[in-house]
Formats: structure tokens, C-alpha cells, sequence
């Protein structure tokens, strides 16, 4: 072959290499879009609608019960000083007034420090369900109906069709099984769908008391001289038998993912007998132990992307004073998570990129209940301060110790994590060329 | 008047005769399907069962009793909190073979006869008659492999699609 010859097919060959599609296991083609930011993504849903006053604005009780008493109470999260007076957020130790007691620190730096923070972000729904499923497809899911599942394609979808992930790669860990959650690991759209939906799981139920009858005393199965026989049993039965995608509601792993999955439930039923389960110092309420299952699954799937549903602040609903621990521990439960990613998780740390927004915020006004303090509780019915909330990001390549926007200049939008994630996986272009995106989205790396 | 009785005769004869043929009704053949079955109705299962009739269905096939309210609301919800419904199923049935009370067949009867325990296994879970592909499957599977036991059998049944479905 003659040098000129050589050259040009060796050009050809590395712009065809660059600009034709990967064909991935999937069959499918895509072309990625840009590199990859992080190995991997924990994506917390903060934490069932937080008012911004006592967040963003650590205005604690002088913009709520009238008592001019302000302070941090997110020192996981953001920098400030906690309040000094009249703490009732904390724990209780023996003898103590209730709460009287704040959980240590447990980051040395904030996060706010070590990352990005959009601290006035606009929310594109006041309710939990509208709320959430802007955060995970979005879209502004304005005609989502309740108890069904979202009309446009999740993350999960869109990375597992256009970045060719596993099954087993992406992970729900919600907190309940209540309020339609578990449909939110797919959208039922034709495109998309439960085939490329995320592994689900509802760790207080699946794990609890519930799943401690149904299924810890699962037999174990001999690999080859039992399982393989019932694999091979049940693949002819199912050859026999074909079922369309979605005739069945649910995602499907492969059999190896399946075996691995079963091991792991397995485990996280021997590891509760035995006191073994990572924990955070604190797992008073339902968010730490959420927390601490996702770390479970963190550590033992070590999943691109995690999502792990957080709730617990909305019993502001009927009662201030619990919401303010709830919030409290809310940030205990982002601390340790990333804490313990970074010294827990060697095959994640220092490669995970950490993301965290609320699904809404709460009103402005509050409604007539009281709690024990005489503090009155928040709903959140949609007033404008229902659409304040924050976005916040940690890890590779993102800047650190930067703020974007103000109370008086508002940047970002709840629609926008969706855009930032499939950046962060190198498929932006992908996602948003499907077209389902809200129109004013962006990634939150083009609001720098 | 003899002549003209015959010629009477005559016309009517020809009369008559024209009249039986011409106005005769053509004969419409009339071609119809006899009903005759081809596909078995019980292949034919297009509806998922619910969480609830799935429980309850499984329950009763391998305990041969009802599942009580109890485990049948704390079952549903295990269910419902893990997103792959194939995989926790599975789960699910594997702690039913290991718990106190389940009735299975005995290895013995099974090899003593496995075309009827095909045909018994088919019945019990999929309510229908096997094919004889499938039950000649099952006949080569069971003798190629002489520990495979009837639970093994009972749960590749009770995992499978079909299994799935009404």
C-alpha cells in the first residue's frame, strides 16, 4: 500500500470511528454525544417538599412561626451556622428536652464547597408525584395523571435505550411503596418503557417486617445442580410461551443479573439478622434507613446511576416541629451517603457525581395545625414559594465552592437534572434530540 | 273430436312439461364451515393476573389450602416494592418450597411414570393438556437428568411465563 494510500484510509477509518454510531449489546445505535463527566451518578430526591426558608434561606423559625430565630440546620449541604436557641431538631439524649441534641457534622467540608449550588432553581410542579416526575423525566408533566406511570421517557429509559446499561446498573431505591413510587422506575411511553426501566426497590417494605416472612427463608439454590436445571426447565416453558414487552408490568433482569440480585437479597436478610447493615450514626426516622439500604446497593452493584427517594420531610403537613428533624436528618443522610461513597466504595470514590433537589417546596403561608411547640404546619398547594427549590451537584469535573444565581436572578430549572445526567453519561444531544424534554430545559453545566 | 282431444292432451303435456322444468328453483349450494377445534382454547391466555391472583393461585397449588388475608396483603406488598416481578416471584416461591407444609409429588412417582406426572404438571399449572412436543421435552429432560426432582420441576412451572397469565 502506497504511503498516500495509507494515510487516507487511516483517516477515513478514525473519522468513520468517531462519527458512526456504537452498536450496543441492545442492537441499538447511538452516536455519544460527549464524553463522559463520571463513572457514576447518586441522584437524591430531597426529601418529600422543602420549604426554602428554613433550607436555602437557614431562616430556621423567623420566617415560619414568627419567632426571630434564625440558622443552618443543613450543615451537611450548605455553609452557615446552626441556630442557638431553642433547638428542638436534634436527638434526644436521656433526660434532655426533646431534640435538644444536633447530629455532629459529619462532612468536614460542605458540600456546597466542594460543589455547585443553584440555590433558587424553579420547581415545575407543587405536588410530590408531579414533582417527582418532572425531577426524573424531565419534562414538566403537566398532564400526568396520578397512579399511573409517567407519560415521557425517565432517566433509567434514556440511559439504559441510548447508553446501553444494564438492568442491574440503574437503581430506585425508594422510600415506601405508597403514593405511586414504584411506578417511577419507567414511563409507559410506547418508545421507551418498562424495557429499559430501573431496578425498584422499597426497602422498608422489601426488607421489613413484610419481607421478612415473604422472603428471607428463600431456599438457596445449588448453581448448577439446581438452578441451572429450573433456568433451563423454565426457558423451554418460556419458548413455548412468548409474551410481548409490557404484557407483563414490570422491568425483567437477565438470568445472571437475576442470580446476583437474589444473592444480594440474601445477604442484606443475613446482614440485618446480624447487625451488619451500613448505617448512618443516626436512623431515627425512614429517610437514614433508606440511605442506608442505597449504600447497601451502592456497594454491592456499584450502579451508574442511583436514585434514592427521600420523604420524609412532608409530615410538615401537620407537624413543624418533626419536619425540622426531618430536614435535619435529611442532610445527615446526604452527608453520610456521599461520606460514606468516598471512604466506603473504592470502585466509586472520587468517580461518582453527587446530585440533590427537592420535587417542590412548600407555601409561604401555613396551614392552621399546630404541633406541641404551637408551630404551625406548611402545606404545599402551590403558591409561588411551592416552586422555589435548589439543585445542588458534587464530584468530578464539576467547579467547586460556586454559586449560580440569586433570590433575584433565578437559574435553573427542576427539568434540567434529567439534561445534566445524560451529560454526565455523554448522551445530552440524545436525550434531547428525542424530543421530550421540557423546551427551557438545559443541563446545568450550560447554566455556568 | 277424438283430433281435438289429443291435441289438447298434447298442448297439455307440453304445458305441464314446460312448466316443471322451466319454473324449477335453482338449487343454491349452500357451503359451510363444520366447527371443528384447531387451536385449544386454554392456549389462548392474553390476561395477566394480578399480584392477589397470582398469590393466590401459587398458594393454593403448592399448600393445597387458602392463603390467609395476613400473607396474602403482606405478599402483594412485597411485590409491589421490587420493581423486576419475575425475579421477586421467583423469590417468593423458593421460600414456599421451603417452608413447613408444601405438597409435592414424590421423586418416586414422578420417575415411576413421568408421562402422566407431564401431563399432571401441565394440568396443575398451566390448566391445560401438554403438546407432545412438550411432554416428549420433559420425557428426554427428566431421563437425561436423574436428580432434577419434581420440585425443581414444580418451580421452573410456577416461575414461567405461562404461569403468569389466564
Amino acid at each position: 500500500m502506497k504511503r498516500r494510500e495509507f494515510v487516507k484510509k487511516a483517516a477515513m477509518a478514525g473519522a468513520a470511528s468517531t462519527a458512526f454510531p456504537y452498536i450496543l449489546p441492545s442492537g441499538r445505535l447511538f452516536a455519544r454525544t460527549n464524553a463522559e463527566l463520571a463513572d457514576h451518578v447518586v441522584y437524591v430526591l430531597f426529601a418529600g417538599g422543602v420549604r426554602h426558608q428554613e433550607a436555602m434561606l437557614k431562616r430556621y423559625l423567623a420566617d415560619s412561626q414568627g419567632v426571630d430565630i434564625e440558622g443552618n440546620i443543613m450543615y451537611n449541604m450548605i455553609n452557615g451556622s446552626p441556630p442557638d436557641r431553642k433547638i428542638v431538631y436534634g436527638t434526644t439524649p436521656s433526660g434532655d428536652p426533646d431534640g435538644s441534641s444536633p447530629i455532629p457534622k459529619i462532612l468536614s467540608t460542605t458540600l456546597q464547597n466542594q460543589g455547585l449550588l443553584f440555590p433558587e432553581v424553579t420547581a415545575q410542579n407543587g405536588g410530590h408525584f408531579g414533582g417527582l416526575t418532572s425531577l426524573l423525566t424531565g419534562n414538566r408533566s403537566v398532564a400526568q395523571g396520578l397512579k399511573v406511570r409517567p407519560n415521557s421517557p425517565t432517566i433509567f429509559e434514556y440511559l439504559r435505550r441510548h447508553r446501553g446499561f444494564k438492568a442491574s446498573d440503574i437503581w430506585f431505591v425508594g422510600s415506601g411503596i405508597g403514593n405511586s413510587f414504584p411506578l417511577l422506575n419507567s414511563s409507559a411511553h410506547p418508545q421507551y418503557g418498562t424495557q429499559y426501566g430501573a431496578n425498584f426497590v422499597a426497602p422498608s417494605v422489601t426488607f421489613g417486617s413484610d419481607g421478612q416472612q415473604v422472603l428471607s427463608n428463600a431456599k438457596i439454590y445449588h448453581p448448577q445442580e439446581e438452578l441451572e436445571p429450573i433456568q433451563r426447565m423454565r426457558a423451554f416453558l418460556n419458548n413455548t410461551f412468548r409474551i410481548k414487552n409490557g404484557e407483563v408490568d414490570g422491568i425483567r433482569n437477565d438470568e445472571d443479573e437475576k442470580a446476583r440480585i437474589k444473592k444480594f437479597i440474601r445477604e442484606i436478610f443475613q446482614k440485618k439478622s446480624t447487625g451488619g447493615l451500613a448505617r448512618a450514626p443516626i436512623t431515627d426516622n425512614g429517610d437514614l434507613q433508606s440511605v442506608s439500604y442505597a449504600a447497601e446497593v451502592m456497594k454491592y452493584f456499584k450502579p451508574r446511576l442511583t436514585v434514592v427517594n427521600l420523604t420524609n420531610v412532608d409530615g410538615c403537613h401537620g407537624n413543624y416541629t418533626g419536619y425540622l428533624r426531618s430536614l435535619h436528618r435529611a442532610d445527615h443522610a446526604v452527608g453520610w451517603l456521599w461520606d460514606y461513597i468516598q471512604n466506603q466504595i473504592p470502585e466509586m470514590a472520587g468517580k461518582t457525581i453527587l446530585m440533590t433537589t427537592p420535587e417542590c417546596g412548600r407555601n409561604l403561608n401555613p396551614n392552621p395545625i399546630q404541633d406541641e411547640n404551637d408551630w404551625y404546619s406548611f402545606d404545599h398547594s402551590g403558591d409561588f414559594n411551592t416552586q422555589r427549590i435548589f439543585s445542588m451537584l458534587a464530584g468530578p469535573n464539576v467547579p467547586s465552592n460556586m454559586v449560580v444565581g440569586s433570590e433575584a436572578n433565578r437559574i435553573g430549572r427542576a427539568t434540567d437534572n434529567v439534561l445534566t445526567i445524560a451529560e454526565i453519561f455523554g448522551i445530552k444531544d440524545a436525550v434531547q434530540g428525542a424530543g421530550f424534554m421540557d423546551a427551557e430545559a438545559r443541563s446545568l453545566f450550560d447554566r455556568i | 273430436m277424438q283430433t281435438f282431444k289429443l291435441i289438447l292432451l298434447g298442448v297439455s303435456l307440453i304445458l305441464f312439461s314446460t312448466a316443471t322444468n322451466s319454473c324449477k328453483k335453482d338449487i343454491v349450494a349452500d357451503f359451510q364451515v363444520n366447527t371443528e377445534d384447531v387451536l385449544d382454547a386454554s392456549l389462548i391466555k392474553d390476561k395477566a393476573k394480578t399480584n392477589k391472583q397470582f398469590i393466590s393461585i401459587v398458594y393454593t397449588t403448592l399448600f393445597q389450602k387458602a392463603v390467609s388475608s395476613d400473607a396474602l396483603f403482606r405478599t402483594e406488598r412485597v411485590i409491589e416494592s421490587f420493581g423486576d416481578k419475575f425475579l421477586i416471584n421467583e423469590v417468593i416461591i423458593s421460600n414456599y418450597m421451603n417452608a413447613p407444609g408444601v405438597e409435592l409429588p414424590s421423586d418416586s412417582i414422578m420417575k415411576a411414570d413421568p408421562d402422566q406426572f407431564i401431563a399432571d404438571t401441565y394440568k396443575l399449572f398451566f390448566v391445560r393438556i401438554p403438546s407432545e412436543l412438550e411432554v416428549s421435552f420433559f420425557r428426554e429432560y427428566l431421563a437425561a437428568n436423574p436428580n432434577v426432582t419434581a420440585e425443581l420441576v414444580y418451580t421452573a412451572f410456577a416461575s414461567a411465563d405461562e404461569y403468569q397469565f389466564y
